[in-house]
């Protein structure tokens, strides 16, 4: 049997057991290794794409329950190549270290500022939480989050 | 040339395709044709193989390749080369590899796996270092008087795998002196993870008689070097590449599944993809060492510490690796800091029956600097004297004497101490926000050092006016090859960092290096870029002295461009330059290398120790308030300050981020990290809801403070930033807390239960009966010494 799934406003067909994550799909067949799959647990936040506009880990999803739905990983937020705005704060704050963890962070952080467009420090703090860093300690994120609220405030 | 052009908050070039998912750590990786390789991992130790059959692995359909020890006969170590790839008629620890396949899937693999015969007759354990020291405690290594010794000195004997001392002055006499109060305390530390988010991982294949291992690695080198040994090839058929690293803390200081990958690419003749699951990192972390400290001290009324004695006993788990090397730095952490009249130590690796142990940023030189600042707080509380004002009273500073009797450069922990001082008084006290809860407060001091060792660069400088570098090392995640080495070479040549290429590294290309780690990436891959660059340069100004009709000494370099010195538009571009340069000569190159310069230690009193002094040492000064709740032992920092020498600052803001990220694994380690072992020697925390690593909530924002200007050989002055700053964490809460809730702190992590335990008084004493009371009789029996 055929699950048709859609990603990033592409469709595509997989025969592979429903009960497959959807991590695995993403990177093994489709080459969408922004996706990190570090504890496929649900505990790092690594794997984690939006569905329908929320974030989920994609290392407990089946694909049976993401088929038909909206799925958008951290390749589609920089389409064309062009950084997104949160993405290029980062950049110029120079937060990133290894990187493994950014792609589900900015995934997820992408998600929280389109509900909370001018949250506290403790507000984006709680919301990093289901997203761990081993390198950065986080405060220097958080900064570069808020700046960037700021920013987009101020400019919009 | 000017060092200040060298310094500057330059950005990283990776971070583009870090944020958008598209950089290709391993894990990313594949090939076309590549196989998925699984590793048989043993469920219980000890035990002696009775059978072993692969039979039915190797005749399931779509496997191409099964491998056990039968394959890889060598032996390999740091020291003493102890550890065979997979385990040959002994299981020594949980997990140790017993056969690994190659399969068209990774469900072929695993099927593969399960389908091996293997039969064991479980041995008596030694799985604590209690256990290993007994008498008649069974042998880890029943061979091992017929072991390679890849480092002579080491005092070695049953399950003690290496015993490294120091003896200096006359210690009996300074614990005898009437006027002293001796002061004892005792420690015991558990283990902490890496937890690096990419697991180790590698691509191999066979290709021309010649192996190429793609790998996550820190240490190109040596995962060459060991391939080489366990597979009994020649090194040089083995070549290391290392695309970008997720992560490595030390875990990945070390070779690892590249030999197995490599022998199923062989025997397969196809490419060969092998990565740890999270669980199998678990299992076989390379964790920070377990350990148990006894530390004694004479010290005069008047805060002069006479004597110092200490015992340490460091777990390496099944095989010595790199605690045989760490037992080394015990005497420059534990016995550093302060000036001491005399100093006896004895630091012993123990083989037990658990998965090996390894590097892990600052090594044991985090929780050393832990039971010597307990142990500061001891002595100051027992003379009466201000903890403070003892540290102040006796930090190094120039001209006194390390624990190996090295003699100490320049002044830093004394001025840094100042500057901490002048920082807290320049702002209010957080006592008020902790409440009704118990606040507690304290500053602490660390001495680490530069692993320094060699390191080459070649740099190639093309008639476009760019540049290209190409050394071993791999960026990690510190961002030292994105921004330092960039930097450094743009400064010398005149270039923008931007127009810097680096290399990734590859053993074919680049010359030896030890790795990356070790607080070494900037200073001795800097130094040898550097001087790689000043090879370059004068090259250039020598052709540049022709083209402008100008002496050498009158031309400068900056902006891409090389002018008379003083007068803008003067000169030419770089690249005109180099473009002369290649008709002239052809394409302009420069080499470079770097390696310790020894430095002098007192004769005879370091033995077993792969260093005798600290070439390139670091200091930093930590300060701490925390709030602990008296209902529930639950510590919360309130505020985090570090006061770090760094030599000369060449990325100041990569440096605060480092030093915001190794605080916080600090935290961890100090507050929650902790893995611990059951009776048969397994360890307990096999993933990330066991391990508990440190969240956004569970940080503070640190404040920095760079201390530049201390002495260093490193290039334009600079020291490794990215690994001290774990080294006092744990030091300074656990001083902060004791002194909250007024009780000795003797373990870590200092979670809710443990703390609250010592509240309520019902916190047993840290008692080590295996270390005997008398320090001598802690230390093997050695042939007395020629002098
Ligand atoms: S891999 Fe999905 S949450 Fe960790
Ligand atoms: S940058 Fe390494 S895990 Fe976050």
């Amino acid at each position: 049997m055929s699950i048709s799934l859609t990603i990033n406003g592409e469709t595509h067909a997989t025969n592979r057991d429903p009960l497959t994550p959807l991590v695995d799909v993403l990177r093994d067949d489709l080459a969408l290794t922004g996706a990190k799959a570090v504890c496929r647990e649900g505990f790092c936040g690594a794997c984690t794409v939006l569905m329908d506009g929320q974030p989920v880990v994609s290392c407990l999803l089946p694909i049976a329950s993401a088929a038909g739905r909206d799925i958008r990983t951290v390749e589609a937020l920089s389409d064309g190549g062009e950084l997104s705005p949160l993405q290029k704060a980062l950049e110029q704050h120079d937060v990133v270290q290894c990187g493994m963890c950014f792609p589900g962070m900015t995934v997820a952080l992408t998600s929280f500022l389109a509900s909370n467009p001018n949250p506290t420090r403790e507000q984006v703090k709680q919301s990093l939480v289901g997203n761990i860093c081993r390198c950065t300690g986080y405060e220097r994120i958080i900064d570069a989050v808020l700046a960037h609220a700021q920013a987009m405030q101020g400019g919009g | 040339m000017d060092a200040s052009a060298a310094v500057m908050n330059y950005p990283r070039r990776d971070a583009r395709d870090k944020l958008s998912g598209r950089t290709r750590y391993t894990v990313d990786r594949s090939r076309p044709g590549m196989l998925h390789g699984a590793i048989l991992r043993a469920q219980a130790a000890p035990a002696r193989i009775v059978r072993l059959d692969v039979s039915a692995a190797e005749a399931t359909p779509g496997v191409r390749a099964v491998i056990t020890g039968r394959d890889a006969p060598g032996l390999h170590g740091i020291g003493v080369a102890d550890q065979p790839l997979f385990a040959i008629d002994l299981i020594r620890h949980q997990a140790e590899p017993l056969a690994a396949v190659a399969a068209d899937t990774m469900e072929i693999a695993k099927a593969a796996l399960a389908a091996i015969r293997i039969e064991t007759e479980p041995l008596p354990a030694a799985v604590t270092m209690e256990q290993a020291l007994r008498p008649d405690a069974p042998l880890v290594h029943p061979d091992w008087t017929s072991y390679e010794v890849l480092f002579e000195g080491g005092g070695r004997s049953g399950n003690i795998a290496w015993e490294a001392t120091v003896v200096r002055g006359d210690a009996e006499a300074a614990f005898s002196r009437p006027d002293v109060a001796i002061v004892e305390s005792n420690f015991r530390i558990g283990r902490q993870n890496h937890l690096a988010f990419e697991p180790r991982a590698v691509i191999a294949s066979y290709e021309d008689g010649r192996y190429h291992i793609e790998t996550s690695t820190q240490v190109p080198w040596t995962v060459r070097n060991v391939t080489a040994r366990v597979l009994q090839i020649p090194a040089s058929s083995v070549r290391v590449t290392v695309p970008p690293v997720g992560g490595g803390f030390g875990l990945k200081f070390d070779c690892a599944l590249e030999p197995f990958a490599a022998l199923l690419a062989r025997k397969s003749g196809r490419p060969v993809k092998l990565v740890n699951s999270r669980q199998e990192e678990m299992l076989t972390c390379l964790c920070r060492e377990n350990a148990e400290l006894r530390i004694r001290s004479a010290v005069t009324g008047d805060g002069e510490i006479v004597g110092r004695e200490a015992v340490v006993l460091m777990d390496c788990g099944a095989y010595g690796g790199e605690q045989i090397f760490l037992t080394t730095m015990t005497a420059h952490t534990l016995l550093g800091n302060y000036r001491l009249g005399s100093v006896k130590l004895v630091s012993r690796a123990i083989y037990t029956h658990t998965a090996p142990n390894g590097a892990f940023r600052a090594c044991n030189g985090v929780y050393n600097t832990f039971a010597l600042e307990r142990h500061t707080d001891e002595i100051a509380a027992r003379i009466g004297m201000d903890p403070l004002a003892f540290r102040r009273r006796n930090v190094l500073g120039a001209g006194d004497l390390g624990a190996t009797g090295q003699v100490f450069e320049g002044d830093a922990l004394g001025p840094m101490l100042d500057r901490m001082a002048a920082v807290k008084a320049s702002r209010p006290s957080r006592k008020a926000q902790a409440g009704r809860r118990l606040y507690g407060q304290a500053t602490t001091v660390g001495t680490w050092f530069v692993f320094v060792g060699p390191s080459a660069a070649t740099i190639n400088l093309h008639s476009d006016g760019s540049a290209s570098v190409i050394t071993s090392g791999v960026e990690i995640g510190s961002g030292t090859m994105v921004q330092a080495v960039p930097q450094i070479v743009a400064a010398e040549l005149g270039l923008r960092p931007e127009d810097v290429i680096v290399r990734a590294a590859d053993t074919d290309a680049a010359g030896y290096d030890v790795g990356v780690g070790g607080g070494r990436t900037t200073v001795s891959l800097g130094a040898a870029s550097r001087a790689a660059a000043i090879e370059v340069r004068r090259k250039l100004l020598a052709v540049a002295s022709q083209m402008l009709q100008t002496p050498a000494e009158k031309l400068e370099l900056r902006d891409g461009r090389i002018e008379i010195a003083g007068i803008r538009g003067s000169g030419t571009t770089i690249a005109k330059v180099a473009q002369r340069a290649q008709e002239l000569l052809g394409p302009l190159s420069g080499v470079g290398a770097f390696t310790n310069s020894p430095v002098v230690s007192q004769p005879g009193c370091a033995r077993g120790h792969f260093i005798e002094a600290l070439e390139i040492p670091i200091f930093a000064v930590h300060d701490c308030e925390v709030a602990v709740e008296p209902e529930t032992g639950h510590v919360e920092v309130l505020s985090y300050t570090v006061v770090q020498d760094v030599g000369r600052a060449l990325n100041p803001r990569a440096i605060a981020s480092q030093i915001q990220g190794g605080v916080a694994q600090g935290l961890g380690y100090a507050l929650h990290e902790e893995i611990t072992l059951d009776e048969q020697g397994r360890i307990r925390q096999t993933n990330l809801e066991t391990y508990r690593v440190p969240l956004a909530t569970d940080v503070v924002p640190v404040e920095i403070h760079l201390h530049e200007g201390a002495p260093s050989r490193g290039p334009l002055g600079a020291k490794g930033a990215g690994e001290v700053p774990i080294l006092n964490v744990a030091a300074t809460v656990g001083c902060a807390v004791a002194r909250a809730i007024d009780r000795r702190v003797e373990q870590i992590p200092l979670t809710p239960p443990r703390v609250l335990a010592m509240i309520l008084d019902k916190a047993p004493a840290v008692r080590l009966p295996h270390i005997a009371e008398r320090w001598e009789d802690n230390v093997l029996p050695r042939p007395a010494r020629k002098s």
